[in-house]
């Protein structure tokens, strides 16, 4: 690919790009920087991007890179919204019976590769997401789209390993309930 | 379903089902869990809606 045509590349991914440094950051001014500094990276590395993959793969495995590297170098203060969400009493209790069943039935999501074939369920799974509560939000994006181990997602978030289970859990929870409300119960997923 | 420590509630289920996701579970629990997944097909089914929720987290952006 030549400079040229890399550059508009480029400039064409970098909405899809921001919209989701913005799903891990929660922080429009950091997550500009994260695009930039990612955008930055790809021009330089242009040279060794040797086309083995898509240009896409290869930028959104930039831009992980340098969002780890921020965590790393604690480039980022701490949030305090994320340890409170821990510790809020969140019970599911609308979702089930008191013998523990379900008030309604999980449905049948049917087929998962003709699913992830939709350009839109992707839309809708990132919309999903970002309604998650913030600190909620960024641990659920640590470990389902950084691939990060709880321990490094508690040490970033300054967390109790417990805490951080239960909030991922809740993440979990909340993000079936709106998937199935929002995709698999509708027209377009069914 | 009864309550026991064999038995687990739905609601239990789902916690292991998500617990199992991030960190290996005790013996206890994997058991529980396994023997909860064997009888009930509504868990079973959220068992396949979490591996599904991963592979579509793991496929943003690309």
């Amino acid at each position: 690919m030549d400079a040229e045509a890399l550059h508009s590349t480029l400039e064409a991914l970098r909405p899809t790009l921001l919209k989701i440094a913005r799903l891990q950051l929660r922080n429009d001014a950091w997550a500009e920087d994260a695009v930039s500094e990612t955008l930055l990276a790809a021009l330089e590395g242009a040279a060794g991007f040797a086309g083995q993959s898509q240009v896409k793969t290869w930028v959104v495995g930039i831009l992980k890179h340098k969002i780890i590297d921020q965590f790393r170098r604690g480039a980022r203060e701490v949030s305090v919204e994320a340890q409170m969400q821990a510790a809020g009493a969140e019970s599911f209790d609308e979702l089930y019976r008191p013998d523990g069943h379900r008030v309604h039935p999980p449905l049948d999501w049917g087929d998962p590769e003709a699913t992830l074939s939709r350009v839109q369920f992707f839309d809708v799974l990132q919309a999903c997401v970002e309604r998650l509560p913030a600190g909620m939000g960024r641990a659920f994006m640590m470990r389902e789209w950084l691939e990060l181990d709880t321990d490094q997602i508690c040490k970033e978030l300054a967390i109790t390993p417990t805490n951080c289970f239960v909030m991922l859990h809740r993440a979990r929870m909340r993000l079936r309930e709106c998937l199935e409300m929002n995709w698999f119960a509708t027209e377009r997923g069914g | 379903m009864k309550q026991g420590w064999l038995l687990i509630p739905c609601r239990h289920a789902h916690e292991l089902l998500s617990e199992r996701m991030d960190k290996p579970l005790a013996p206890g629990d994997r058991f529980r869990l396994w023997l909860h997944l064997k009888v009930c097909d509504m868990c079973a089914r959220v068992e396949r809606q979490m591996d599904f929720m991963r592979r579509a987290m793991r496929r943003l952006g690309d």
